[in-house]
């Protein structure tokens, strides 16, 4: 019945956070397009880019919640995903620019052209048709998380297994994307694209175009995920990730559920990274890079995971944070993102969404509750401190992380 | 475009004024050249410059050819007509190649004076007084340095810095002087002397070693030395156009000693051998191919150990509080960079207070790097991970935001390039054993981390810390009640963690970079050990890092290094499929999540 | 929209693009400075070689300023970080350009990084000096390419080994990115040109930052041991140097018999390594600091005034920023103005004093001529020169040893203006 409430004061907020992403969607292209230069209120073109960047980020957060913050996968690997969907646009790119490269090879792109390629490797084939690039978009990822998901869940691995093998993913991949022999492009990756469906990617036009349609796309994956989770099936999802071996004895199979968010998340997040790679206009292995998984896991705790609309609100901040520090102060950036883990995961458990939830609900029945005490055990909802014990019985039964479990050292 | 690079003398720079490259296909000239004709007494200059010939033009001709043939008859004299002095003081210029000349006329003089002067020319420690043209050896004294004489070791006075000029060497000269000081060293009074020279002639063979090393093994008594004598010897005779008896007799000599160096001879030789000798080649070329194939096992096992040695060092620690514990500690690699970083501080201090205890430095560095990472490791214990025990995952962002904390402190304090930490002696060059090569450094760290796993093994079992570690891991509260203070037992668990990667780090920093990013490098890969192996289980970590290692370096050579580790990484995630708990999986009830 | 956003009280996504949008970055452009943009990373794994070229850059700022800086105005200089992570680096660029409204910017070390940022300053058309030998096959009318292309180093190192140590069979070592791919297909090219054979050629590459050498270095010297004279031409990347050297001098290959001649590894790189064991061993560059003429000394008294420590040392990267810097300057002297295309049109031509005694000139492909210097290891971390060029080499932006490359010639003056001009069909090839 908890749940039930609190699900249903997410889905109120849910909808508003849609509605200013679809308003957003509107205001800032026309802002940018239709107020002249100068205009105190006009969006320059520089920072309708980098919105763009942000929002991509953002639906990679959301993609990543709905896996951590309802079924308790906490994918280390999800920038695998959004790389692989980037890398699926950056091929329709590269292909679009046919004979402009600098060598004028119609077929070949450059980068193949210097290392001496004779033809077209196979797995290039169709992705000169943008429908075809579109649905690889979402197949290539899908279908990863697919296979990888039906093997580990229905092997039952789970929890820091899970993280780490995910990782080892990623990190798999992002060597392989260094190869040069892959026929990727190797470490420059993918660069240099010139239209998109013969829109010149360059121009003001079609970038707001993108924005829009990236702030929509989030607005639609918001809405999706919504779905799901107020679903009878995002119930099942939070009952997994709650007390998986409780829910497989009533009678559900765990893995297929987990499987199926792992699937979305992973489409989502290959969408992400297609509408990423023409608005920062590179792709390369870099954005395999296990770090980069780790960072947006940060985004999402910092947001408030489990919330949906959090992790979109973490990734915005976080990423404005580091490009104001890159330029502002260089050197801190690490120190900064760094003690940003460290504050959040002490400090806000919930993320800002959740800690401002609880702040709300503390003002609200201050006299009623005290629960003040060590720094990490900061005022909890009843919700959070409910779910919070569920929780702890679940972790406390791995045998590794578990503190009051019996377990032989060695 | 032009694509031929012009080429021209090194040591001074030519004039540079224009932007138009000069003489593309000029060949190689060389730096001494002009240095070495101006030397000459009559020179086809001297006749130009002196400009007293009113003769006309035939006269000047004629001077020119004149001066031309001295020049030529100069330049065609016999070498051994010169002294040692003379042409010890050749030695400073000319080109290279002529240089090397010089030093194969002097290894033909047989003077032993020579090789500690040749020792130095080769490690560029001789030196020439620019005024005099004498050759020596500095040692500095103030703003001034002392000179001895090279060849005479006596004492030559004094000179200011600027007045004495470095000999320059380079790869094809120190090959010349090595060969010299072979020739020069063959008939010395001790054995190993002996042995590197013969060691020298048989990489440099020449038909003329032949009377030398004839002369030397009549009266070599030492069996060993006298089996390198006969390689060397026989890989003479290969350069003669000896009968094809003593051709097959040689070839027999050089396959016997079944080394690479063998083969490489025996390759070359093939392609210029009769067809009556060709057939013993080949035989000799498969017999050594056959015993190398197998020395290759062998090797890809050794190298496999040794990477796996470096596995297990990092991740031993990691087995502690990732295994132990439950704390994903994502600073570990920085534990282990700051181990790396502290034996910097403590080689730097060395040199600098105590430059006599050098080879020392890693047997101080141990004990501090130890303390430092523990204690570190405890700040982080008392200061974060306490608070979060039973969330691992959030262990994890902790960890990972102080790593790049730490990341960045070291890279603020110390720079973002790389330290440099020396090897001491006893860790460098190799040795050879059955035919493997094994480099002392990575021999040692083998034995390293298996000693640091053995005091591990027997902390955690033979001790009361063990005991408390372990009993506050299986059962907390009942540990505390039987009086154990959990809490400084997890502090000091998490120490003994953190303080065994500041090991791993004294280590490391003997074969890779001291840098900000080391850690990095290592994070991940000891996390695929720990997983592997099984959590929780220090026996899992030694054979998951040796797995690894082994199966890693056996992939290398068909799949390339790259290939290889992406390999290795789909093996892991498909193994943990299978089993999900690892390679030593606990076993019972605990087990089911 | 920012008001109407702002004042919807809960929703924390709409007040943090408000936030963002009201502080676009610091102030718009002051009118006094003259604004130099530095575009290198200063944390994660290339910091530990950018931030030396970031340092360097502060102080030839601060070295024209004290000179009255240029056309009568201070030089400002605006450092960012791109932290290692290419797309950021597109970002700062354009953050650069488009909100500091910085002149010139002067960056990147890989060429990732420059392939990120090269679209963004063709769309704002603003200058880029890239001051890292490269890979070459590339001419752009904003970049300069103060560092060396692959036959102002790869080909005379190659040269200096056939004729002056008579090497006859070659390792060509690098790390898996594009440089040392397009580099060994050069070389190979280049070789067999020359007459090796295929099988007197190993062609092998590993991972960035790779530390475990040993195989690799025991098939170096297997390799090495057919009788034939072998060398490691080595185009490994930074980090993986070391460990690579250390294996090197552990299982005993001295420079004497398998040479190894680099291009990534300078005194810098050296600093973290023993060198005693490698003395010998060859690196090729356009620039050493132990060059002898009186422009280096001043240079590095400058510099270690400048950094506050006397260890530290001075390579090839910091000399092509200074030559780029100073050509910078002298082109915008003598457009009288600091306008991208004003600049590109004045900079063809224009001729500055190098470190090593001579001068550098820009040329019409955006490359510049320089000497090419081969260097041997020292036991002090140092190079001595044992060969270089006769003259000063020509930057050759198109290779003439690829294929597909030979016919093309890049020329950005009049009538050409062209980065890829194909000289068959007498054409611009592609769109750049």
């Amino acid at each position: 019945m908890i749940t039930q409430r609190l699900l249903n004061a997410l889905g109120g907020r849910i909808l508003w956070v849609a509605a200013i992403l679809i308003a957003v969607a509107i205001l800032v292209p026309a802002s940018n397009l239709l107020l002249p230069v100068g205009h105190p209120l006009r969006v320059p073109n520089y920072m309708v880019a980098l919105l763009g960047k942000y929002l991509t980020y953002a639906m990679l957060a959301l993609a990543l919640d709905l896996v951590w913050g309802y079924v308790g996968i906490l994918s280390l690997g999800h920038g695998a995903f959004f790389a692989l969907g980037g890398y699926a646009m950056g091929m329709y790119l590269m292909r679009q620019i046919g004979d402009r490269g600098v060598y004028a090879n119609p077929d070949l792109p450059d980068f193949m052209v210097f290392l001496n390629w004779q033809e077209l490797p196979w797995y290039w084939w169709g992705f000169d048709q943008f429908w075809f690039a579109m649905l690889m978009v979402m197949l290539v990822p899908g279908l990863l998380a697919f296979v990888f998901g039906w093997f580990a869940f229905r092997s039952r691995v789970t929890g820091v297994y899970l993280s780490i093998i995910t990782q080892a993913m990623t990190y798999a991949l992002m060597l392989s994307f260094f190869r040069n022999d892959m026929g990727f492009g190797g470490n420059n990756g993918l660069t240099d694209f010139k239209d998109i469906l013969g829109y010149p990617i360059q121009a003001t036009g079609t970038r707001a175009t993108l924005f829009a349609i990236t702030a929509l796309a989030l607005a639609a994956s918001l809405l999706i995920c919504s779905a799901i989770t107020r679903s009878k099936l995002g119930k099942v999802m939070v009952a997994v990730r709650d007390a998986e071996s409780r829910t497989r004895f009533i009678g559900y199979r765990p893995e297929y559920v987990k499987l199926f968010a792992f699937v979305v998340s992973a489409v989502i997040a290959g969408i992400a990274g297609a509408l990423y790679v023409p608005q920062v206009g590179i792709i390369n292995p870099g954005e395999f890079a296990p770090a980069n998984s780790i960072e947006v896991v940060v985004w999402t705790a910092i947001g408030g995971r489990g919330t949906l609309f959090g992790p979109i609100i973490g990734a915005v901040l976080v990423n404005y944070a580091k490009s104001w520090f890159t330029a502002a102060y260089p050197e801190l950036w690490l120190f900064a993102l760094g003690g940003l883990f460290v504050a959040v995961t002490l400090f806000l458990p919930r993320g800002i969404v959740g800690a401002i939830g609880q702040l709300r609900h503390y003002w609200r029945s201050r006299s009623a509750r005290d629960e003040g005490g060590a720094p990490p055990e900061t005022p909890e909802t009843e919700q959070v401190a409910a779910e919070k014990t569920v929780r702890a019985r679940s972790t406390a039964a791995s045998p590794v992380l578990g503190a009051a479990k019996p377990q032989p050292a060695e | 475009m032009p694509h031929v690079a012009p080429l021209c003398p090194a040591g001074h720079l030519p004039h540079k004024g224009g932007d138009q490259p000069a003489g593309y296909s000029s060949p190689i000239s060389d730096v001494g050249r002009k240095a070495i004709t101006s030397k000459l007494l009559i020179s086809p200059l001297v006749g130009e410059m002196s400009g007293r010939t009113e003769g006309g033009n035939v006269g000047r001709i004629l001077l020119q050819l004149i001066a031309l043939f001295a020049a030529l008859f100069l330049a065609l004299t016999p070498a051994h007509a010169q002294s040692v002095e003379e042409l010890v003081r050749q030695l400073p210029e000319g080109s290279y190649s002529d240089r090397g000349k010089i030093v194969a006329q002097l290894a033909a003089t047989g003077d032993v004076r020579l090789v500690p002067l040749l020792e130095a020319l080769a490690a560029g420690e001789l030196n020439v007084v620019e005024e005099t043209g004498q050759v020596v050896t500095t040692a500095p004294s103030g703003d001034t340095v002392r000179l001895t004489d090279a060849l005479t070791a006596e004492t030559a006075g004094e000179a200011s810095k600027g007045a004495v000029v470095r000999i320059r060497v380079n790869n094809s000269l120190r090959r010349a002087v090595r060969a010299a000081i072979g020739q020069l060293t063959l008939m010395s009074d001790s054995a190993a002397t002996r042995r590197s020279a013969a060691e020298a002639m048989f990489n440099a063979a020449e038909p003329d070693n032949l009377a030398l090393l004839d002369e030397a093994l009549a009266q070599e008594e030492h069996a060993g030395v006298r089996r390198t004598m006969e390689q060397a010897r026989a890989a003479s005779i290969l350069k003669t156009d000896a009968s094809a008896e003593q051709i097959a007799e040689a070839v027999d000599t050089i396959s016997a000693r079944g080394d690479r160096a063998a083969l490489g001879i025996l390759t070359a030789m093939l392609g210029q051998a009769d067809d009556d000798v060709r057939p013993a080649i080949q035989e000799g070329i498969k017999a050594i191919e056959a015993h190398l194939a197998l020395l290759d096992v062998g090797q890809n096992v050794w190298y496999g150990i040794s990477l796996g040695s470096v596995l297990l060092l990092a991740a031993i620690g990691l087995a502690i509080t990732f295994g132990v514990m439950g704390v994903i500690n994502m600073a570990h690699g920085e534990m282990v960079m700051i181990g790396a970083y502290t034996t910097f501080v403590v080689q730097n201090i060395v040199r600098t207070s105590f430059p006599g205890l050098f080879e020392w430095t890693l047997a101080f560095a141990l004990p501090v790097a130890f303390l430092v990472t523990a204690l570190i490791g405890i700040a982080i214990e008392r200061g974060i991970i306490r608070w979060l025990y039973g969330r691992p995952l959030e262990t994890l962002l902790a960890t990972w935001g102080l790593s790049l904390i730490i990341q960045q402190a070291v890279r603020s304090i110390f720079g973002a390039s790389n330290r440099e930490v020396g090897n001491p002696t006893w860790m460098s060059g190799s040795f050879d054993f059955y035919g493997i090569a094994m480099t002392w450094n990575r021999f040692w760290i083998v034995v390293f981390a298996l000693a640091v796993f053995a005091i591990l093994l027997v902390v955690m079992k033979r001790t009361a810390l063990g005991l408390q570690m372990r009993a506050v891991t299986q059962n907390r509260r009942m540990a505390s009640s039987m009086g154990i203070r959990t809490p400084w037992v997890d502090a000091l668990t998490f120490g003994l963690g953190s303080g065994i990667a500041g090991l791993a780090g004294v280590a490391l920093s003997q074969i890779d970079n001291v840098s900000p990013n080391l850690g990095q490098g290592y994070i991940i890969d000891s996390f695929m050990v720990v997983v592997f192996g099984g959590v929780g289980n220090l026996w899992g970590t030694l054979v998951g890092a040796l797995t690894l290692g082994v199966v890693n370096k056996f992939l290398e050579p068909y799949a390339g290094a790259v290939l290889a580790k992406i390999l290795v990484l789909v093996f892991i995630i498909l193994f943990i499929q299978k089993r999900p708990r690892g390679l030593f999986a606990l076993k019972g009830r605990a087990v089911e999540a | 929209m920012i008001e109407k956003m702002g004042s919807t009280r809960r929703l924390l996504g709409a007040a943090a693009l408000a936030a963002m949008l009201a502080q676009a970055g610091p102030a718009v452009a002051q009118d006094e400075t003259i604004k130099v943009g530095i575009l290198h990373s200063l944390s994660g794994t290339m910091a530990i070689s950018e931030t030396t070229l970031k340092d360097v850059m502060l102080m030839l700022v601060e070295e024209q300023n004290k000179k009255g800086g240029l056309l009568g105005k201070q030089l400002e200089p605006v450092v960012v970080d791109i932290a290692s992570d290419w797309p950021l680096a597109a970002e700062k660029a354009r953050e650069l350009i488009e909100v500091n409204k910085v002149d010139a910017v002067f960056g990147c070390w890989t060429s990732v990084c420059r392939k990120s940022v090269l679209p963004v300053f063709e769309e704002l058309n603003s200058l880029l000096f890239y001051p890292v030998q490269y890979e070459g096959e590339e001419s752009q009318r904003n970049v300069f390419y103060t560092g060396a292309s692959p036959n102002q180093q790869a080909i005379p190192a190659v040269d200096y080994l056939m004729n002056e140590e008579g090497v006859e069979r070659w390792v060509l070592a690098g790390t898996d990115y594009v440089y040392p791919q397009t580099t060994n297909k050069i070389l190979e090219a280049y070789l067999k040109d020359k007459g090796v054979a295929a099988e007197d050629i190993m062609i092998n590459y590993t991972p960035f930052g790779h530390s475990d050498w040993q195989t690799i270095v025991s098939d170096i010297k297997n390799f090495g041991s057919s009788g034939k004279k072998t060398a490691v031409v080595s185009t490994i990347n930074g980090d993986a140097n070391v460990p690579f050297y250390r294996e090197l001098g552990n299982q005993g290959i001295a420079a004497e018999d398998i040479p190894v001649v680099a291009f990534s590894v300078g005194e810098e790189e050296l600093a973290g390594l023993d060198t005693a064991p490698l003395v010998g061993h060859l690196a090729a560059w356009n620039y050493f600091m132990s060059v002898d003429t009186p422009e280096n000394a001043s240079f590095i008294e400058t510099w270690h005034a400048f950094i506050g420590n006397e260890d530290r040392v001075t390579n090839d990267p910091m000399e092509a920023h200074y030559i780029g810097f100073n050509m910078w300057a002298a082109a915008v002297e003598k457009a009288q103005s600091t306008e991208a295309d004003a600049v590109i049109d004045a900079i063809v031509g224009v001729e500055v004093p190098n470190l090593t005694g001579g001068t550098a000139v820009m040329l019409a492909n955006h490359h510049v001529t320089k000497p090419v210097l081969i260097g041997e290891i020292q036991d002090d971390g140092q190079f001595d020169v044992v060969w270089e060029t006769e003259g000063l080499v020509p930057g050759d932006a198109w290779s003439d040893y690829l294929p597909e490359s030979a016919v093309l010639e890049a020329d950005w003056t009049d009538p050409v203006n062209c980065g890829n001009y194909n000289t068959e069909t007498k054409s611009c090839g592609g769109s750049m």
